[in-house]
């Protein structure tokens, strides 16, 4: 099993990477993407919306560092960076020439703007955090930045290449979450409340070979099988996240289409109250993780696309370890379990699940299905988003429940022990604070593989695979991104072939 | 006619302030905070407090009541937290979409029902009549979301004919637009038609049997026009009354099918509204559909006077 994921990550890495050489891009052409989500504005350092991210990041804002189509951080608005063998100080080389959309130019002194703004008191930044461990910011010439860090940090660089750190204008900055300016290779041009995003390809941008296209249109279309409709009849050229995954085999046959599906982020985990009766024990979240074949869950709720995890990491991020093994599926062993744990005969539960995400309402009616072979009777209650948020996120009224966790780097969310799932472990806090303070990448793959080994033990949640990014589009539509190792969906080198 | 102007006033700034006060509680006591929409899951309790602020959801029910209120009866819009820009602008551009969509469903429901009602009554009980009345169960039975999807397969998918959804503005393309709309009007206007076809049916059989009817016939009127032109004016009154509330309903209620098509219209644009806890915008479409009600309701009481003189507005 081990073998046959890392055979797919390395194929999911190989494959793009041959193809964008197989042909030469050609200039022109405009595009229109489907996605679900109207962005509640437009501004990615206002908001942690991954709708948000995936129209405007890396299309319209950049950051110091960008992700690239195999999830490594390479340079965006900083050529280079170096860091001090302590691991505290940080020096980027700024791209020299960058200007922003309304000309404004792009420099250290922007970059320092941008950083402060973040960090600062009453901050809408959705994350702070990330830019509080920056304790001197400084700008020995115009296109370098030292940062000397707190305390040494291994996320610091996925940190400065998320949505909530691009760079924008010192002065045309009031109005982004409406009208976005940014560096990077499309404009903005119109939103149309409701409807649509359009961009236009800025011919000063700093790569001049990039973009491709002259002009890409995000339209939101929520309902699946109105977006399926949509692009068989020609009104879209993709669709970015194609929510029927049970639509993509029949999307697949038609020649006029091909189906792409890569690995996205997103975990999709049974997320479990650790602090409530009879979930506190341990023995019974480990029958439960015994109970769920997770290979029949995404055959059933997602067509067969999506990879099975076994800890909360995604395989196509670094420093994965993976813990699958850890539970196969084996109801003799969940039986035992649940003795043990002094339920032989099971006992009855309620699952919340989130209405506004069909595939979690899906997965669980069938985890409901397969935790009953051990005596667990849920009850299903489907709530409504904001219910959801409040209910089960804020006030922890939940036993069991079922969402993606779409966020990347956010293994330390179980660090935290009044996070909804209440997980309180001092080993796990010890390894991930390790973790973050390893010197080298040797440490980093012990200390994360680590807290993922100790997650995964101890089954905090129940995990169960990570979603597919499938993505339907037109067969010319050339070198769109197979994975989404970072929430974007970057159109700077698609192209069409005529 | 003053007098009865006077009046529906009354009651539509009684009505209004009525609904404000019962939305805005409804608002405030419902589960979801917009500024954990907004930021996501992993926003930190700070960012939440800052952000709480900068909406005004930290004031008190009484603060936040009379600055809406306030706003509204100054003229002043309220900035729509999700899409961030004034809310009557929003209104008055899905509106661009969801009015012209309710009249061409009404229309289409109009000529669809009024043959059909009229052909049915005057069959009754024969082989026509009773088609048409298994035609408007089915077309009563049939879920609108379903029928939508239907047209599209075949008009869009198959044939080609249409776009499968989506609206490129009046202002960029006129005809196009016209033509987004038709697909959505006739699926709305085809269930709307199934219940005016049977009305008109019965109002015309009521209608027919009436004395001055027969005297119509006697007098050696052509049936034609006794049909046409005085029994049918008659018959309209019920109709019209049907006809007003299914206008209200579908400047309201075009959600699903606004869904299937993706038109920014204002059921879609409610309905965001409602998930995003988007809560002025949720708060201005309630109080403007409410308010649309009754204008509608308004007219078509005009409209009966205008039909059967001997009804006085008082």
């Amino acid at each position: 099993m081990k073998k046959l994921v890392l055979l797919l990550i390395a194929m999911a890495l190989i494959v793009p990477a041959s193809w964008a050489s197989a042909a030469t891009p050609q200039k022109g052409g405009s595009l229109i993407i489907a996605v679900g989500d109207e962005p509640p504005g437009l501004d990615p350092t206002a908001s942690a919306s991954a709708a948000i991210d995936r129209v405007v990041y890396a299309n319209i804002m950049e950051g110091l560092v960008k992700v690239d189509r195999n999830g490594q951080f390479v340079p965006g608005l900083a050529t280079k960076w170096d860091v001090s063998p302590d691991g505290k100080v940080y020096t980027f080389n700024l791209r020299q020439g960058v200007n922003f959309h309304n000309g404004e130019p792009f420099n250290a002194q922007v970059a320092k703007w941008n950083l402060e703004r973040a960090s600062a008191e009453g901050t809408k930044n959705a994350h702070p955090e990330f830019f509080r461990v920056i304790a001197k910011i400084e700008t020995p010439d115009g296109n370098r930045l030292k940062l000397t860090l707190k305390d040494v940090d291994a996320l610091f660089i996925a940190r400065m290449a998320e949505g909530d750190a691009v760079m924008l204008p010192m002065k045309g900055y009031e109005n982004m979450a409406a009208e976005p300016i940014g560096t990077g290779p499309f404009k903005f041009a119109k939103w149309t409340r409701g409807d649509s995003v359009e961009m236009v390809s800025n011919a000063k941008y700093w790569n001049s070979q990039l973009p491709y296209l002259d002009k890409v249109t995000f339209r939101f279309i929520k309902d699946p099988s109105a977006q399926v409709a949509a692009l068989k009849a020609g009104d879209i050229d993709i669709i970015g996240w194609l929510f029927a995954a049970e639509l993509a085999a029949d999307i697949a046959k038609d020649k006029r289409f091909k189906v792409l599906a890569g690995a996205s982020t997103s975990e999709l985990i049974m997320s479990t109250n650790n602090k409530v009766k009879p979930f506190d024990n341990k023995l019974v979240r480990q029958a439960m993780a015994y109970a769920i074949d997770r290979q029949t869950v995404i055959d059933l709720i997602m067509a067969g696309y999506g990879t099975v995890i076994g800890s909360h990491w995604p395989p196509v991020t670094p420093y994965y370890k993976d813990m699958t093994a850890r539970f196969p599926y084996d109801l003799k062993k969940a039986r035992e379990l649940m003795a043990q744990a002094g339920y032989p005969n099971g006992f009855e539960a309620t699952i919340k699940l989130p209405a506004i995400y069909a595939y979690a309402q899906r997965a669980g009616e069938v985890i409901a299905d397969m935790l009953g072979q051990i005596g667990i009777k849920l009850k299903i209650e489907v709530v409504e988003w904001g219910v959801w948020l409040d209910r089960v996120f804020k006030q922890k009224d939940f036993q069991l429940s079922m969402i993606g966790h779409s966020e990347a780097w956010d293994i330390g969310i179980y660090s935290n022990p009044n996070y909804y799932f209440q997980y309180d472990s001092q080993e796990f806090r010890d390894a991930y604070a390790k973790a973050l303070k390893a010197p080298n990448e040797a440490e980093k793959t012990k200390w994360f593989g680590r807290c993922q080994e100790i997650v995964a033990e101890d089954a905090v949640n129940g995990f169960l695979f990570l979603t597919p990014a499938l993505s339907a589009m037109k067969m010319e539509l050339m070198d769109w991104w197979e994975n989404y190792p970072t929430i974007a969906m970057d159109a700077t080198q698609v192209w069409w072939q005529k | 006619m003053l007098r009865y102007l006077a009046k529906k006033l009354i009651t539509l700034i009684l009505l209004l302030f009525l609904v404000s006060i019962t939305v805005f509680s409804v608002l405030f006591v419902l589960p979801g905070d917009p500024a954990q929409i907004i930021l996501g899951i992993n926003a930190t309790p700070e960012v939440l407090a800052n952000l709480r602020a900068e909406l005004g959801l930290d004031k008190s029910f009484i603060a936040q009541y009379t600055d809406w209120i306030g706003n509204l009866l100054l003229g002043r819009s309220q900035q729509s937290i999700h899409y961030k820009m004034p809310v009557f602008e929003l209104i008055l551009g899905s509106l661009a979409v969801t009015g012209p969509m309710a009249l061409i469903a009404m229309l289409f429901a109009l000529v669809i029902s009024l043959p059909l009602g009229i052909y049915a009554a005057r069959h009754q009980n024969r082989p026509g009549d009773v088609t048409v009345m298994f035609g408007t169960q089915l077309g009563l039975a049939i879920p609108e979301f379903w029928f939508g999807i239907l047209l599209t397969l075949l008009f869009s998918v198959q044939l080609g004919w249409f776009s499968a959804g989506g609206f490129p503005g009046w202002n960029s393309d006129f005809w196009g637009s016209l033509k987004a709309l038709l697909l959505p009007a006739f699926a709305l206007g085809v269930i709307r038609a199934s219940i005016l076809t049977r009305l008109t049916r019965s109002s015309m059989l009521e209608v027919l049997r009436e004395d001055y009817v027969r005297t119509a016939r006697a007098k050696g009127l052509r049936e034609r026009t006794v049909v046409y032109v005085h029994a049918l004016r008659n018959a309209l009154v019920p109709i019209l009354t049907i006809m007003g509330l299914q206008l209200g309903q579908l400047l309201a209620g075009a959600i699903i099918i606004e869904n299937v098509y993706f038109l920014p219209g204002l059921g879609r644009l409610v309905f965001n509204a409602i998930g995003q806890r988007d809560l002025p915008v949720v708060r201005d479409i309630v109080l403007f559909m409410a308010a649309a009600v009754v204008v509608v309701n308004f007219m078509v009481d005009l409209t009966y006077a205008a039909l059967d003189p001997r009804i006085r507005l008082e």
